[in-house]
């Protein structure tokens, strides 16, 4: 290993591809935690776990087409590319576009964890304190940068995956193989287009285009690293909802606001060991921690490239404020929940179409750049 | 009373006059500073331009070594007179730096009492004696008392020097003193040097100088001497099985406990001076073909730049050269055994020794080997591995036990079996405090009496501990002012941060401790997490000497198998690849040659395999 390079600031961060791959999982698999399980349960019923599998297929080929402009031009982020190939004009229009998309969706999650904390461990707690929480630990993580971040969810993420399977495998005892009939839940038609709706749920993988310059691999490994991501995230998914359609029938899977949460209170280990949730909401949280601190990040590193600013860590603090703004603006818990359904069905629109669109503007306007 | 007399009256009792001097004393220095802050501030006005213009130093061990010498191989010899300038080598409080020695022996004697301020100083021997020749010389001996060996002085330097008699040698010349040198005196080591500001700093390490008349140069010779502490035991690093040596204040002895582990042509201990006006030695053991280059540059530069009066102790040493001040971790491992200070040498890493200092600095660091123990290696693997595995537990403990307990008992009492909360009712019934005071309490407590035991000499700290932590913690349950499972909590707490074996890492451990509890009080579960996160991204983001702290799982590197747990030794074949070693490889692939011998014959190499 070399070590290069060391200003504070002006450093070239370069990160291998382990912490590319734990960054990508962190930001697309988080929300499992929350109510995606049950999202899923509500697009394909007893078939929800065929709908992952079909999303995580077509976010991959959306994702070979999105490797395909990166490799185009070496060493840029995809915002930058959406400058060279739109235009000026055009392109920041889009980026901005992307840039709320990132800030609304990260700080919707905010909101979500926070409420998700209070379902789940301090009732009496206020929303604001848990926001505020979350806001101050996410301007600490994502100030101490990138590096950082992503070494804690490369460390971190064998852990929370031991928690997610110590859940799963502890409801062995309560796996009902008949409640994943009927196999195609409410039909083959059905299953198929939500299951290509649910691409949404994998194309936060776009991350890894908006880091892309920080990579130290080239662009075939980053076409691995995505591919491997989302082959991991969709197995994360697919067990987590076999055992949660397994443990509870759908009409009850369709109830749970924090589905996890509820499978980890099933859990029962005899009568000495009882309530073994509060044990897995260090897993979890500590997943949310990171998911939103890499947000708070990648919306800041994301204006950072589009402004063409020196730094990002002069953005932080108001980039919190927006945040925590954003994050208390739904009036509760179901109208955040239905912002996160929409968010889920139709964000693949700019985390996975737009930049296929840019692909086909890039080659049919033959934008293409050497080197890197 | 008149007018006059009221209104002075009045003034005195609003306005604040200050009253006149009683004491004898008066400390002119403080009045005559501030008369000199407003001048100094206005030149610094006019520099502070020229200042900020200035780029700070790269920390980059890899960075070019055109700037300022900062990356060269000998930053002591790449640029002296910047160096010395910011040391304050060349301060006008050193009279003698442009004196050269005279040939007139009275010169002399009068310029070493004007140096040391004698006949004040009382330390300083000035001996003046004859010399043998054919024409008897006047000379004197310069040496200060108490650092310098008499027996050396009496027997090798004075005996020869007044009993000679060589009539073929002509006085007055300066090879006088190089046939002294030569052929005279007995000393070890004896150099000639004309510049007074190389002899006095070798005069202040106990070496004897000696002024001949009509030489115009001194003969130095080596006779320091002093009282020290022979080889210990380990203090702070006790192990059962394995060596019992201990460095102590000598560096010499220290330089030479290594030497005597690495018998090896390739160990370098290269000298630096630090401190103004200590000029404390430094110096840096390395392994020249083993060892990053970049990094013992590195070292060296920072080292070198330290522009201070005095640094006495490698705790403050240790904080001009670590990169993160501020973090509760350290990034410097202090050691004081020497085997373990060769094996961190062997494997690549740069040992700093400080004269005067029983710990030695090993850098870089990263966060494994502050958790690792000497003995670790020296037992059998399962043992090893056993002691590890539940020295890992001991920093879990350590960090979040008194954290877990508070949100248990204030947010998450449902995780408790319903006995178990039922006692903690029950002994929590007297309680009068909430359940954060009462652990802020007792902790507390707990750092007192640690600390007292450190402070208080030998007999009464055990006696103190025993009081501390028995009696009032019994006296505490029975007053009510704590729950017993409390007393169980501190008491677990504190016998693991005990067993964590870096000092300073314990001492970290400790103090994080305190904000994971207040966390906890204010969170409950969702509070432990975030301290954990905050400071594995602190910890993820720090470095030592450019190297990631976390490595080699965060950045992933390449490592034998020697991070949490550990593989058989005869398995770790390679070095830690992030300290970039020019040789790489630690031992063949493999390295027991009699399961290899075993394995070539024809018959019977197979049952061992």
């Amino acid at each position: 290993m070399e070590v290069v390079a060391i200003n504070r600031q002006d450093r070239i961060l370069k990160l291998g591809y382990s912490e590319a791959v734990a960054i990508a999982m962190v930001y697309i698999g988080a929300k499992v935690f929350l109510g995606y399980p049950r999202f899923l349960v509500e697009m394909g019923l007893n078939a929800a776990w065929l709908v992952v599998i079909i999303g995580a297929g077509v976010s991959m080929l959306f994702w070979l087409v999105v490797v395909s402009l990166l490799s185009r031009f070496p060493g840029k982020s995809i915002l930058s590319i959406s400058m060279i190939v739109l235009g000026p004009v055009l392109g920041l229009i889009v980026n901005l576009t992307v840039l709320f998309y990132l800030i609304a969706s990260s700080s919707n999650l905010l909101r979500l964890f926070s409420d998700s904390i209070i379902i789940t461990a301090l009732p009496e707690a206020p929303i604001s304190s848990l926001v505020l929480l979350f806001g101050v630990i996410m301007l600490l993580a994502a100030y101490l940068g990138l590096e950082a971040l992503s070494r804690n969810a490369y460390i971190s993420l064998p852990f929370v995956t031991a928690g997610v399977l110590a859940v799963l495998f502890s409801l062995y005892p309560f796996w009902e193989t008949k409640n994943l009939l009927p196999l195609l839940g409410p039909g083959p038609l059905d299953v198929m287009i939500n299951g290509f709706l649910n691409c949404s749920a994998f194309g936060e993988v776009m991350v890894l285009g908006i880091l892309a310059p920080y990579f130290s691999f080239d662009k075939k490994m980053l076409r691995n690293i995505g591919i491997f991501s989302i082959t991991l995230v969709g197995f994360g998914f697919l067990a987590i909802t076999l055992v949660y359609l397994m443990v509870l029938p759908v009409p009850a899977a369709l109830e749970h606001l924090a589905p996890f949460y509820q499978l980890s209170r099933s859990i029962f280990w005899g009568r000495y060991y009882q309530r073994l949730e509060s044990v897995f909401i260090l897993f979890w949280t500590y997943t949310a921690f990171l998911r939103l601190s890499l947000g708070l990040l990648v919306v800041a590193l994301a204006s950072k490239d589009i402004f063409r600013l020196p730094y990002y860590r002069p953005l932080l603090p108001a980039l919190i404020i927006i945040f925590y703004s954003l994050a208390l603006t739904p009036d509760n818990l179901v109208t955040a929940i239905a912002i996160e359904k929409d968010r889920l069905l139709y964000s693949w629109v700019i985390t996975l179409l737009l930049p296929a669109v840019l692909t086909l503007i890039a080659v049919l306007r033959k934008k293409e750049e050497k080197g890197g | 009373m008149t007018v006059n007399q009221l209104k002075q009256f009045i003034t005195r009792l609003f306005i604040f006059k200050e009253p006149p001097p009683k004491e004898d004393f008066i400390l002119h220095g403080a009045v005559g500073i501030r008369s000199i802050v407003p001048q100094r501030r206005e030149e610094e006005k006019g520099k502070k331009k020229k200042r900020l213009k200035k780029k700070p130093l790269p920390i980059a061990r890899a960075s070019s070594p055109a700037k300022g010498g900062a990356a060269t191989d000998d930053p002591g010899e790449a640029d002296p007179e910047g160096q010395d300038g910011q040391n304050g080598k060349n301060r006008p409080d050193r009279p003698y730096t442009d004196m050269l020695v005279s040939p007139e022996l009275e010169v002399n004697k009068e310029r070493i009492k004007q140096i040391y301020s004698l006949p004040k100083n009382k330390d300083i021997i000035l001996r003046e004696f004859v010399i043998q020749l054919d024409r008897p010389v006047k000379a004197f001996a310069a040496y200060i008392e108490g650092i310098s060996d008499r027996g050396t002085i009496n027997e090798n330097i004075l005996r020869p020097l007044m009993s000679v008699c060589k009539p073929e040698m002509q006085s007055g010349s300066v090879n006088l003193a190089e046939y002294l040198k030569d052929s005279v005196i007995y000393g070890n080591q004896v150099d000639l040097h004309e510049k007074y500001k190389d002899i006095i700093p070798l005069v202040n390490y106990g070496c004897t100088v000696l002024f001949i008349d009509s030489a115009p140069a001194a003969l130095v010779v080596e006779t320091k001497g002093w009282d020290h502490r022979s080889i210990g035991k380990p203090e702070t690093e006790q192990v059962i099985r394995g060596p019992h040596e201990a460095f102590n204040e000598t560096l010499r002895s220290n330089t030479g406990l290594l030497r005597k582990a690495i018998r090896n042509t390739d160990l370098i201990t290269e000298f630096i001076k630090i401190g103004t006006r200590n000029q404390t030695d430094v110096a840096l053991m390395y392994l020249e073909n083993v060892a990053n280059p970049k990094l013992v540059a590195e070292v060296k530069r920072r080292i070198s730049s330290i522009s201070t009066d005095y640094v006495g102790e490698t705790g403050i040493l240790e904080q001009f050269i670590e990169d993160h001040p501020l973090m509760p971790l350290p990034q410097v491992l202090a050691t004081e055994r020497p085997d373990r200070t060769a094996s961190f040498i062997m494997d690549g890493k740069v040992a700093i020794l400080l004269d005067g200092n029983p710990n030695v600095l090993i850098v870089p660091a990263d966060l494994f080997s502050l958790l690792h123990s000497p003995e670790d290696y020296y037992l059998r693997l399962p043992y090893g591995n056993l002691v590890r595995l539940m020295r890992v537990i001991a920093v879990f403990i350590s960090l979040i036990t008194p954290a877990f307990y508070v949100s248990i008992a204030i947010f998450h009492q449902e995780m408790i079996p319903t006995d178990l909360i039922l006692a903690i009712a029950a002994g929590r019934e007297t309680v009068p405090f909430p359940t954060i005071v009462e652990v802020f309490f007792m902790e507390f407590a707990f750092e007192m009496i640690r600390e007292a035991g450190v402070r208080v000499p030998g007999v009464i700290g055990n006696t103190l501990g025993i009081v501390g932590a028995l009696i009032l913690g019994q006296a505490a349950v029975q007053a009510g002012i704590v729950s017993p499972i409390l007393i169980i909590v501190v008491a677990l707490t504190g016998l693991a941060s005990f067993a964590i074996p870096n000092y300073s890492m314990s001492f970290a451990f400790r103090g994080v401790r305190f904000v994971f509890t207040a966390l906890a009080a204010a969170f409950g579960f969702p509070g432990i997490t975030a301290g954990l996160f905050v400071l594995l991204s602190g910890i993820t983001a720090m470095k030592s000497f450019g190297v990631p702290f976390m490595v080699p799982i965060g950045p992933r590197t390449r490592s034998g198998p020697d991070i949490v747990m550990r593989g058989p030794v005869w398995s770790m074949e390679e070095r830690p690849d992030f300290l970039d070693t020019q040789e790489r490889r630690r031992q063949p692939q493999i390295s027991r040659g009699w399961v290899k011998k075993k394995a070539q014959e024809p018959n019977g190499g197979g049952r061992n395999q």
